[in-house]
């Protein structure tokens, strides 16, 4: 019986606030020394390991001190790019981590006539197949799932694996619907294990001709929303499969590197004041000693401005009574009296898709590629490029022209901005 | 155009025509009448045999013939003397501007065929939807005919046809033309399997498919979803007007609803007793549930005999089927292999969800930015039916058909009988494309609640060949006789022109 | 009711036998007779010929009548055939119409029946007969019925039958050439006063064109000796000598009256035809015509009666029946135009009297149901 570790979506780096982001090590830690003690043949990385291509070097040091470890102990670490880590132009920190030995990417590749033909990786020890398909950008892979050449791959004997970094239409959460995904029937039938990622939500499950599709969700929350969800209760962690000529075993192992809780409170038809006090005296009750605390305000107050609930003082009162971290979800209170833009969503990301989607139709252009769907996505990433940070020791001129080439990546004027 | 025909007498209902010898008039012929101001359009509503020469003697002079005895006899210009009369109606008086006529043509007025030209005011509209071309009894002209797709939609459309006239045909034609567009959501309830083309040509050919058609089945191709909905999907509203249930079963559903919420269905199957439904209530409630959802148990764990339904997978297909029909997309839901009223379940939870969004819509002054949604529903009298709607009550089809339309929410329904659909939802659904019925009762129940009078249309409609409809719309100025392109030719033609092929970057 | 008719039929029986057809029975002042004979038989051949045949009718309507007057719509037409092939005229309008007041007029102690023709058209001038030739006594025998004063209305339509003879005129004259022929719908008898001036008129027109003018009657009341129908008679003649098909029968008789210049033939005129017709053509120009020319004559005559609605008659006066008989449904807006006229004038009491005084029959019929016409 062979065994292997099925992680998904560390997204190292994505986290700023210190204490965030000794967490999410902290998760990526443990869960290696997990697989090491439990000695599996080897370890999958189904995308996004990290937050972005080119991430904080510190968060690189101590997440390769743990992959070195797992490598030495003779257990590698297989990968496949996801949405954020790979880069379309230049070299992402997969490759770097690659080129070192520290992992193996998988994807092998090839355009035969008009499709992919896919080479199946030997794992040496188990004798298992791997392939996949690595993310791109705004779900865009799915244009390699329709010229894949499926059939050659359901001919394969022995014992598959499928890897890829996408949402499945059959599998999105239900409050995930508008995400980008694409449906199961894209990919090649009758692998015994469809390893997932990007899907931040843990699921098992199965079609005809689909045996065992698995997502094993963030392995530590990278946003509000799965913020929201871990303190509520979603268990955050990963996979060890057992398998000989089938997978015989599904061992969700589960990582748990903080107590959190989580407060709701409504504000409707109070005034801020109202709100204020209603909040401090609504905390003061909860016990958030040594706990990772989620406060979600909402409601529409009858008077005043949202700004009059003074947020930073709740914060500093949790803090005070011991909460390790707090996170305050605000999006939802709004006022009677101040009404400017209303927006649908309950966090940040949703805020932004959302905003952006109102507002595509009114962009005049004779370009396809900046109308439509195709204008939205390009619009999320481009949005998601500026919010890059500036790297420890990089200039200024330097990070502006990281940011303006891959932006005109992105835009496809990477050549007009070359012979600039 | 040469004159085909003069006027000889009738009223504004029935003009009569006698044919020219050696012209073709046909039933459903249009021609025109030319006047100072302009002209005026008629159609051909029957056709019958004028002669001078009573009718006794012609009786005669045919048994003569017949029996031999009628040598060296002959008519003498045959041509004067035994004709064609043709009945006509006046459609419509096109000068300045095209109106519905109010005055008789010239007595004794020449009569033409009509030409192209004489169709220019049949505009193509801002939201077009495309029916076909424009038909004069057998000719095609090539004029097309289409319709505002979202004053069409919104207001519902009838398509009532015997089997094998071209319905499904048409509505492929339709969904065609839609794709791409991005101005209609269009569901489609597919029983048949017939609108996506899983071998042979078939919307999936549409050359925009990628960005405007989504299909999903049971058994779905490479790039198209598996059918699956979760079981937490379904609400006890869904099954109203589907399933009869009595008032104490009724209750017994909002109690395990309010006491388990999205799992309240697999509550009720695995029999976890809640206070105030009785054992037997419960046993019936399992047993409809079995059949409807075709559940069963798997060891401990609820499955579906169809794979249709689940307690893991499609959480969010309702939600995406939505979002795509927002989208403007055209959405098809394979229900070939899942029982009847599985398929009407599905559609209801769709339909419900919809009609509730679009009410939404309104009442936060959106609804004009939403693309209007249309539910494609074949055999319509499963929940239009007034027998249906009497026994088991209205449902979401209902619903929709008679209030849709405040909400941009409406109804492509295909039937072969309309008869039996009730009379308040038929004159609801403002454009009926009429095919070829040789009933008369229900070529009647068609008639009397058309958009237009169509009462003299009984022979014409009697006698539409394959393919041959006629549009009778609150959005056309008259019924207009179209014929409506063979779909694998339509599909050929537009996907020869083939699109510039994208070279490939492997990039990951 | 049975038992009555078996004898009356049992009577008819015996009325006649067609044993003994006896001889043709024309009046002896006017006519010599020619005992029936097989020998003056003769088939119809069919000979192609460029020749050509006119045919002309006429029909009249009542618009309105009493005792004293008789308003009449008329009118009168005609074709051309060729054969089988009906011919456009070139020059002279195809149909006239007019109306004629025939009113009663005392003067010189007798009751004269004067009429006023008004033409309805601008094709009808120089087509129409002249107001001072239909002026006629009411007592005169050839107008009466038994001793009675003659009817107006019978009297108002002799200006139908001399437009006919008019327009028949001018046909020949203006649209007919050499060898062509004119056949007009009845015989060739001028009956009626001023009669034989048209007939005098149009026969000269005739020769001077050398166009054959004929006349064709629809039915004869020629009798035989013996009682029988001649034509009848003729028919059966012809059955018994053997002519099966088409034939002439000619002569009749001759013509010793002014009032008759015709040379009488008898005819059938197709082989499926169930009748045979009296056909007359101008004594003088039969007189000079040879058998080859009559032969063509009858043989034009023949190709055009191959209609099967009526086989045998010509086609042409079928035609020309059509287009010149006056429908009740045209005559009563015409009626209704002229009370309107009257009205205007103020004499619709004074005609109205007039009216009432001639049509109590009428009322009769509504009262029982039955059409006044």
């Amino acid at each position: 019986m062979y065994r292997f570790a099925h992680l998904a979506d560390a997204h190292l780096g994505a986290h700023r606030d210190p204490i965030m982001r000794e967490l999410e090590i902290k998760a990526f830690n443990l869960s290696l020394d997990r697989c090491i003690r439990e000695k599996v043949d080897f370890i999958l990385v189904c995308g996004d390991l990290f937050h972005v291509c080119i991430p904080d070097l510190a968060v690189v040091d101590e997440a390769v001190k743990k992959m070195r470890d797992a490598v030495d102990a003779d257990i590698p670490i297989y990968v496949i790019y996801g949405s954020h880590d790979y880069s379309p132009n230049s070299t992402s920190i997969i490759d770097v981590l690659a080129s070192a030995g520290i992992i193996r990417k998988i994807v092998d590749w090839e355009l035969v006539g008009d499709k992919i033909r896919l080479n199946l990786f030997l794992e040496p020890r188990t004798g298992a197949k791997l392939t996949g398909i690595s993310a791109r950008r705004a779900g865009l892979e799915d244009r390699y799932y329709d010229i894949l050449d499926r059939r050659s791959l359901e001919r394969e004997p022995g014992f598959k694996i499928f890897a890829f970094h996408s949402a499945l239409d059959e599998f999105k959460p239900a409050d995930m619907s508008r995400m980008e995904s694409f449906a199961t029937s894209l990919l090649p039938k009758g692998f015994d294990y469809y390893a997932g990622g990007h899907v931040h939500d843990r699921s098992d499950n199965k079609l005809p001709g689909y045996e065992k599709i698995v997502y094993p969700g963030a392995l530590f929350p990278k946003d509000a929303r799965d913020l929201e969800r871990t303190v509520k209760g979603e268990k955050r962690g990963f996979y060890i499969v057992s398998f000989d000529d089938e997978v015989r075993e599904l061992e969700f192992v589960e990582v748990s590197v903080f107590d959190g809780l989580y407060i709701e409170h409504d504000v409707t038809d109070r005034t801020g004041e109202q709100a204020n006090k209603g909040l401090q005296a609504k905390i003061e009750v909860e016990e958030v000693n040594g706990k990772l605390v989620l406060l979600k305000v909402a409601g529409q107050l009858s008077q005043g401005k949202t700004s009059d609930i003074n947020f930073q003082a709740i914060r500093r009162q949790l803090l005070t009574a011991g909460a390790i971290h707090v996170e305050v979800n605000r999006h939802g209170v709004t006022s009677k009296e101040y009404q400017v833009i209303t927006i649908s969503g309950e966090n940040v990301g949703e805020i932004e898709a959302n905003l952006l989607k109102e507002n595509i139709g009114s962009v005049k252009t004779s370009q396809p590629k900046l109308k439509g769907e195709e204008g939205l996505q390009l619009s999320k990433e481009l949005l998601r490029m500026l919010r890059t940070e500036s790297q420890l020791g990089e200039g200024k001129r330097d990070y502006e022209t990281r940011v303006t080439t891959q932006g005109a990546e992105a835009l496809g004027l990477r050549e007009e901005l070359e012979k600039k | 155009m040469s004159t085909c025909g003069q006027i000889i007498a009738g009223e504004i209902g029935k003009i009569l025509i006698r044919q020219k010898a050696g012209e073709r008039i046909e039933l459903g012929d249009l021609l025109v009448v030319d006047d100072s101001e302009g002209y005026l359009l008629l159609q051909i509503t029957d056709l019958i045999y004028g002669s001078q020469v009573p009718q006794i003697s012609r009786e005669l002079i045919a048994g003569m013939s017949l029996e031999g005895l009628g040598g060296g006899l002959e008519f003498l210009e045959p041509q004067l003397r035994n004709y064609v009369i043709a009945s006509a109606k006046a459609v419509l008086s096109v000068s300045s501007k095209p109106h519905a006529p109010k005055m008789l043509p010239e007595f004794f007025g020449s009569v033409r065929h009509v030409s192209e030209k004489d169709l220019q005011f049949l505009s193509k509209p801002m939201n077009p939807m495309y029916l076909g071309k424009v038909r004069s009894g057998s000719k095609v002209l090539d004029v097309d005919v289409y319709v505002d797709g979202v004053e069409a939609l919104t207001h519902h459309v009838l398509i009532p046809a015997t089997t094998g006239r071209g319905k499904s045909n048409l509505v492929k034609v339709m969904l065609w033309n839609m794709i791409g567009q991005g101005k209609f959501g269009v569901l489609v309830l597919d029983p048949h399997d017939e609108y996506y083309g899983r071998t042979g040509k078939g919307l999936k050919n549409h050359p925009s498919a990628r960005e405007g058609l989504e299909y999903y089945s049971t058994t779905a191709p490479p790039g198209t979803s598996t059918l699956v909905v979760n079981l937490s999907s379904i609400e006890p509203d869904h099954f109203e007007g589907l399933v009869r249930f009595s008032d104490v079963q009724q209750s017994a559903l909002s109690l395990y609803s309010s006491e388990y919420g999205e799992e309240w269905i697999e509550n009720i199957m695995r029999g976890t007793e809640v206070k105030g439904v009785q054992k037997v209530t419960l046993t019936v409630l399992q047993r409809v549930l079995r059949t409807t959802l075709a559940l069963y148990f798997d060891g401990n764990e609820l499955r579906c005999r169809n794979n249709v339904f689940s307690t893991s997978a499609g959480e969010a297909t309702i939600a995406s089927i939505i979002a795509a029909l927002e989208d403007g997309k055209v959405v098809i839901v394979d229900t070939s292999r899942v029982g009847d009223e599985a398929e009407l379940l599905i559609g209801s939870i769709i339909a419900t969800q919809v009609f509730e969004r679009h009410q939404l819509y309104k009442s936060t002054g959106q609804l004009e930015d939403k693309a209007p949604v249309s539910i494609v529903i074949e055999e319509a009298p499963r929940v239009l039916g007034a027998e249906r709607l009497e026994t088991v009550g209205p449902n979401i089809y209902s619903t929709i058909a008679r209030e849709g339309r405040k909400f941009r929410v409406g109804l492509i329904a295909v039937t072969q009988l309309t008869s039996v659909i009730p009379r308040e939802i038929l004159t609801n659904m403002n454009t009926k494309i009429i095919f070829g019925n040789e009933m008369a009762s229900e070529r009647r129940a068609i008639m009397d609640s058309a958009a237009q009078d169509l009462s003299e249309d009984d022979r014409n409609i009697a006698s539409l060949d394959m393919g041959e409809a006629i549009v009778s719309s609150i959005f056309t100025r008259f019924a207009v006789p179209i014929r409506v392109p063979l779909f694998e030719e339509l599909a050929e033609r537009e996907t020869s022109r083939s699109r510039p092929s994208q070279k490939t970057v492997l990039i990951g | 009711m049975s038992e009555s008719l078996r004898i009356v039929a049992q009577h008819l029986d015996r009325c006649f036998s067609e044993d003994q057809l006896g001889s043709p029975h024309l009046s002896s002042h006017n006519y010599r007779v020619h005992p029936f004979s097989p020998n003056y038989f003769r088939m119809i051949q069919s000979i192609d010929s460029e020749s050509r045949m006119a045919f002309v009718d006429g029909g009249n309507a009542e618009i309105a009548g009493a005792p004293n007057f008789s308003i009449q719509l008329n009118r009168v037409y005609y074709n051309i055939f060729q054969g089988q092939r009906r011919v456009q005229p070139s020059r002279l309008s195809q149909r006239v119409q007019f109306i004629s007041l025939t009113f009663a007029n005392f003067r010189d102690g007798e009751i004269f029946f004067d009429t006023k023709i008004v033409p309805m058209n601008d094709e009808a001038e120089g087509l129409l007969p002249e107001d001072g030739d239909l002026s006629f006594s009411s007592m005169d025998r050839r107008l009466c019925l038994g001793g009675a004063r003659a009817d107006i209305s019978r009297v108002a339509s002799i200006a139908r039958r001399f437009a006919e003879w008019r327009l028949a005129t001018r046909v020949a004259e203006m649209e007919l050439h050499s060898g062509d022929a004119v056949t007009m719908d009845g015989t060739l008898r001028t009956a009626f006063g001023n009669e034989a001036k048209y007939g005098a008129k149009a026969y000269e027109t005739a020769k001077a064109s050398d166009v054959i003018f004929s006349g064709l009657s629809k039915s004869s009341k020629l009798l035989t000796t013996t009682g029988l129908s001649l034509l009848a008679a003729v028919d059966r003649l012809a059955h018994e000598s053997g002519y099966i098909g088409r034939w002439r029968y000619y002569p009749v008789a001759d013509s010793l009256s002014p009032e008759h210049e015709a040379a009488i033939f008898i005819v059938r005129l197709h082989e499926q035809a169930r009748y045979v017709f009296r056909y007359e053509i101008q004594a003088e120009q039969a007189k000079k015509l040879g058998d080859e020319r009559l032969d063509t004559v009858l043989s034009q005559l023949s190709q055009n009666s191959y209609d099967p609605s009526f086989a045998g008659y010509p086609y042409g006066l079928i035609d020309a029946h059509i287009h010149a008989r006056v429908p009740l449904e045209e005559v009563e807006p015409c009626r209704a135009l002229l009370l309107s006229e009257v009205s205007r004038l103020g004499s619709w009491q004074k005609l109205n009297r007039q009216i009432r005084s001639g049509n109590a029959h009428s009322v009769i019929d509504a009262l029982t149901g039955v059409s006044n016409r």
